[in-house]
């Protein structure tokens, strides 16, 4: 009874010794290297690419590296939380291109070209692909720089090439072949002709736009009014309705995943896809379609085909609390031998000497494909406003496939709401 | 009449059973499935037909959870936070259950209190959420566990207090102001007699506090930056990528979520019933 | 831990005790010891004080922020004009009620049903009442995990293993039709907290003293009779308690739907915590998410406020 009770009173002196010293613990930052930085990253193929990256910063510089690894859905929160808040929490930031103008109209990264010219550098130099730097700079294209792009993801088109052999079909170039080598493929093979990501939201507006773009729509005109509900708009819509015929039953809940799974698993014939997969692609433990699968450019239709851009961005917060060595962090991880490191980890480069150089292309044949894409695609709407339209649109793309609203219905709310959101933030 | 009534019974007693083991195979298959999910390899996982018992099981997703990813750290951080939580929100609670159980306050102050302390738990958390981000910011606490444990042991104490209070208004007086008359300090008799017979109880209060504090993930989302103070949900919804779901991983993590949880539970099952029922929901 | 045992269920004394409706509630400052009139404040102070500042602070901010408009500092009412027009609002909060009505009434008679099973003297009863419990400790997150895996059309366990049977479930696509999805996620939440509601019924049910019962069977009542007359009205205190807190957390959904469907698909399945969330989070428009935020607290209060009514009610005749 007595050791019981002395138990008790112990366990509770630890309790409270343990509370005492987390509270401790909370305000001291140890460390034994000179400067610490602090990466905030997205969990996938890029993020681990940036940690492996930081590991061998570590081993080399006197610099402690802490990544934060959070996943897509999370990671832009998280980053605006904290920027606009000034917590100082990260020191370099990863970042979605469409996220960009958000973070760059509030004014809340660094501007890049005071620190290049306090190394007595220009800028950034000409080997990044055109079109992946022009993410980076505010406005688009021409503005201020406030960011490097990391990985060059643009979409590419996945189809079975041993099908596309068997029944003599020629690789798609306009969304007409695409349906019908999806019709002829569905109805002779006991698979699905084309698979997509329908889910609402960033997915389905993914998916759509390059169709979108094809069929010669635009979402906005010259004076920045949504035209989403235009005569070609309403015609890309129900192209990829038609599609969705030959989709995988539930594919207007499919996100990147769920259309990877069907493509791995041999169940579907055709896609749009990022190049994160392609690895994937070969490797036993995933694949039942080694080697069956070809990858090329985005179809066209009236339009050539631009694939969609998506590229991974790094930049500094602004007030950071040791801007130069996080700029001296980033353009080391952004340099020609650094980012083929990267590439070896499965991401894409920004860089054209990369997609050329050859141990890359020996090891991804797609590389070639893959920088045409890159060069040739488009940005999605460079707005702030970007998340909450897209959000609206991919509603209403979702409710025309779901078959709850007609293709044109769901283009008219869909502008309707697009209006209404811009108006609001006037 | 018994004579007839005794097939019937065996028929009733076989459709009891019959029903406790639907709701067990309904339990139990999804929590089986995900286990079976962390030892697939990826062909195996989405193999059709789904293979419930036939395949390799491997323990690769459990080294990739444990020795490539912090998931050791993440359930040191939530076991302290949801413990230490926990402890705190009893502590308090318990001295104000008892408080508002025992001393009847001017204007009926007692019972109004103790409404307003229950409604607290109906707040929306994006209510809450941003400010204490900032409050939080200010006290330099963000990115700790120290946040978090504040956090969660205010979420806890209006179920403390609710609980508890119930348990207190059960217990008889006279054994208190026995122990008061024997000249005990009011601190004193709570420990030595009053804790020991709402000892139940207090089990039955602190299981639901741990689950609560060891699943909650809005608020570990927002608050944490860092690895320092990343949780285990938070770490386990990490695992979505933006391609792709790593469901090997995910379920590896969610096994590990879960475990501490059931072993506990089944330990303190007893008491988990029997504490309840002498106290909140007594007739 | 042994001393509690001569607390057992059902011991008359302790039920009498409080139960003659015309005592005043056990008070220590009746029993003469007046002279510690600070210490129901003092044991009151640190959860007040820890409550105050988790609440009241950030309710008075969200008050402010409620009614600004983006990041204007002037005071505006737009934001709860909006929540008259918006249509995204109304449909949410639609799914929410029929996502809370719906999982709470199929929880609550699944959980009287298992509770009054296992409260009898069955084989292995320990047993079945711990596996029961085991999904509501599952955190949300990994439930969202769990059923994401179950519910996939194509390579779901549940479509493959029908099929297995030579079920035809091409037109069963659980989260992803627009129509069976708010079902689909309601399923899950069915499945994670009726063992909720279980367990306080189960704890509702043990508490009942056996008085009761030997007086029903002196009388000859019917099984139906006595279960109607003598466990329903002993129960309702469980059942209130079991009600309020699963409504309160109900109401506030977010976790699951969050890793299972995103909301989608379309809006299907978006609840209101989900849109506030996205509000808040993805578009940065606090100010709106808090003012809708304020209306689901409301609302949220008045059910609440029709259950502890009721609770008062039964404790005024305890």
């Amino acid at each position: 009874m007595a050791l019981r009770r002395v138990m008790r009173r112990s366990s509770i002196t630890v309790l409270w010794g343990l509370l005492l010293s987390l509270l401790s613990l909370g305000c001291s930052h140890t460390n034994g290297k000179e400067a610490h930085l602090t990466l905030a990253v997205n969990a996938g193929v890029e993020g681990d690419a940036l940690r492996a990256a930081a590991q061998d910063y570590q081993a080399t510089f006197n610099v402690e590296i802490t990544i934060a690894e959070f996943p897509y859905a999370n990671l832009f929160e998280k980053e605006l939380i904290d920027l606009t808040n000034r917590t100082g929490a990260y020191d370099l930031i990863m970042l979605d291109d469409p996220w960009f103008p958000r973070f760059a109209e509030r004014g809340l990264l660094t501007e890049l070209t005071p620190l290049y010219e306090r190394r007595g550098l220009e800028g950034p130099d000409d080997d990044f692909v055109a079109a992946s730097l022009a993410l980076c700079r505010h406005p688009y294209g021409t503005g201020t720089l406030y960011a490097l792009p990391y990985v060059g993801n643009s979409q590419l088109f996945f189809y079975r090439k041993d099908l596309f052999e068997k029944y003599r079909l020629s690789p798609p170039e306009t969304w007409d072949d695409v349906l019908t080598a999806a019709r002829t493929i569905a109805e002779r093979e006991q698979i699905y002709g084309y698979v997509m990501r329908a889910q609402q939201g960033n997915a389905v507006v993914a998916d759509f736009l390059p169709l979108f773009w094809a069929f010669g729509a635009e979402m906005f005109d010259a004076h920045g009014h949504p035209t989403v509900n235009s005569p070609e708009g309403i015609a890309a819509l129900r192209m990829m309705l038609a599609l969705g015929a030959y989709a995988p039953p539930g594919y207007v809940s499919f996100n990147a995943d769920e259309v990877a799974a069907h493509l791995l698993q041999g169940t579907a014939a055709m896609s749009i896809n990022w190049p994160a997969w392609i690895p994937a692609l070969s490797d036993p433990a995933k694949s039942r379609v080694i080697g069956k699968i070809a990858i090329t450019a985005m179809p066209g239709q009236k339009e050539p085909g631009r694939a969609e851009i998506g590229n991974w961005l790094i930049a500094i917060p602004r007030g950071a609390r040791d801007p130069e060595t996080a700029f001296d962090f980033l353009l080391w991880a952004t340099s020609a031998e650094q980012m083929k490191k990267s590439a070896l980890r499965g991401n894409p480069p920004t860089r054209v000497s990369l997609f050329r150089d050859a141990e890359l292309v020996a090891r991804y044949p797609s590389y070639p494909v893959q920088l045409h894409s890159l060069q040739t695609s488009r940005p999605r709407p460079r707005t702030p406003l970007w998340n909450e339209i897209e959000n609206a649109f991919g509603i209403y793309l979702t409710k025309a496939n779901t078959g709850e609203l007609s293709p044109e219905e769901a283009m008219n709310r869909a502008n309707a709401a697009i209006a209404e959101i811009l108006q609001r933030q006037q | 009449m018994i004579l007839w009534r005794r097939p019937w019974r065996r028929w009733v007693r076989i459709i009891e059973y019959g029903a406790i083991g639907a709701a067990l195979v309904i339990t139990l298959a999804p929590v089986y499935w995900m286990v079976t999910m962390s030892l697939k390899t990826e062909i195996d996982q989405f193999a059709r037909p789904p293979r419930w018992f036939d395949f390799q099981p491997m323990l690769g997703h459990y080294y990739e959870t444990f020795f490539i990813r912090p998931f050791g750290h993440y359930v040191m951080t939530s076991a302290l936070v949801a413990l230490i939580s926990t402890a705190l929100a009893l502590t308090l609670g318990t001295l104000a259950a008892y408080s508002l159980a025992r001393f009847p306050l001017r204007w009926r102050l007692h019972r109004h209190l103790a409404y307003w302390i229950l409604s607290t738990r109906m707040f929306p958390p994006i209510v809450t959420i941003i400010p204490l981000f900032l409050m939080l910011r200010h006290l330099q606490l963000l990115d700790t566990m120290t946040a978090l444990i504040l956090v969660y042991t205010g979420f806890n104490l209006p179920f403390v207090v609710w609980m508890m209070r119930g348990f207190f208004q059960e217990l008889p007086v006279e054994l208190e102001e026995a122990a008061l008359v024997d000249g005990d300090s009011r601190l004193g008799m709570l420990w030595r007699v009053v804790r020991p017979l709402v000892a139940p109880g207090l089990a039955a209060t602190a299981i639901f506090c741990l689950i609560t504090s060891w699943n909650e993930f809005l608020f570990a989302l927002i608050l944490t930056q860092t690895d320092a103070s990343i949780t285990l949900p938070v770490g386990i919804a990490g695992r979505v990528t933006q391609y792709e779901i790593k469901w090997g991983a995910m379920s590896a993590a969610g096994v590990v979520a879960m475990l501490p949880m059931l072993i506990f539970a089944m330990l303190v099952q007893r008491h988990l019933v029997r504490g309840l029922s002498l106290g909140a929901v007594k007739a | 831990m042994r001393r509690s045992t001569t607390h057992d269920r059902g011991s008359p004394e302790r039920a009498l005790a409080s139960c003659s409706p015309d005592s005043p509630p056990p008070s220590l400052h009746l029993s003469g010891i007046r002279r510690e009139r600070w210490v129901p404040l003092l044991l009151l102070a640190p959860a007040l004080i820890v409550l105050l500042a988790l609440t009241v602070y950030p309710l008075l901010y969200a008050v402010r922020v409620s009614f600004r408009a983006a990041d204007d500092e002037a005071w505006t009412l737009v934001n709860y004009a909006r929540l008259f027009t918006d249509r995204f609002f109304a449909e949410a909060l639609w799914h929410t009620f029929v996502y809370a009505g719906t999982a709470v009434t199929v929880e609550f008679f699944l959980g009287l049903g298992l509770a009054w099973l296992l409260d009898r003297h069955i084989r292995g009863r320990s047993l079945f009442r711990a596996l029961l419990l085991i999904p509501m400790m599952i955190p949300p997150v990994v439930v969202g995990v769990i059923w994401r895996l179950l519910y996939n059309p194509n390579f779901g366990a549940i479509n493959g293993t029908l099929q297995q049977w030579g079920i035809d479930t091409s037109a069963l696509v659980w989260t992803a039709s627009p129509r069976w999805a708010l079902l689909s996620v309601i399923l899950v939440d069915i499945w994670q907290w009726t063992p909720f509601m279980f367990l306080i019924l189960l704890a509702g049910l043990q508490a009942i003293p056996q008085e009761p019962y030997e007086a029903a069977l002196i009388d000859g009542s019917s099984a139906w009779h006595t279960f109607r007359h003598v466990t329903l009205p002993l129960l309702k205190p469980a059942i209130l308690i079991a009600l309020l807190l699963r409504t309160m957390d109900l109401l506030r959904i977010f976790d699951q739907i969050f890793i299972l469907t995103q909301g989608g698909p379309g809006f299907a399945t978006e609840v209101i915590s989900l849109y506030i969330y996205k509000t808040a989070f993805r578009f940065f428009d606090f100010g709106y998410a808090v003012t809708m935020s304020f209306a689901l607290l409301l609302i949220t209060n008045l059910i609440s406020l029709a259950f502890i009514r009721l609770i008062r009610a039964e404790e005024g005749l305890a």
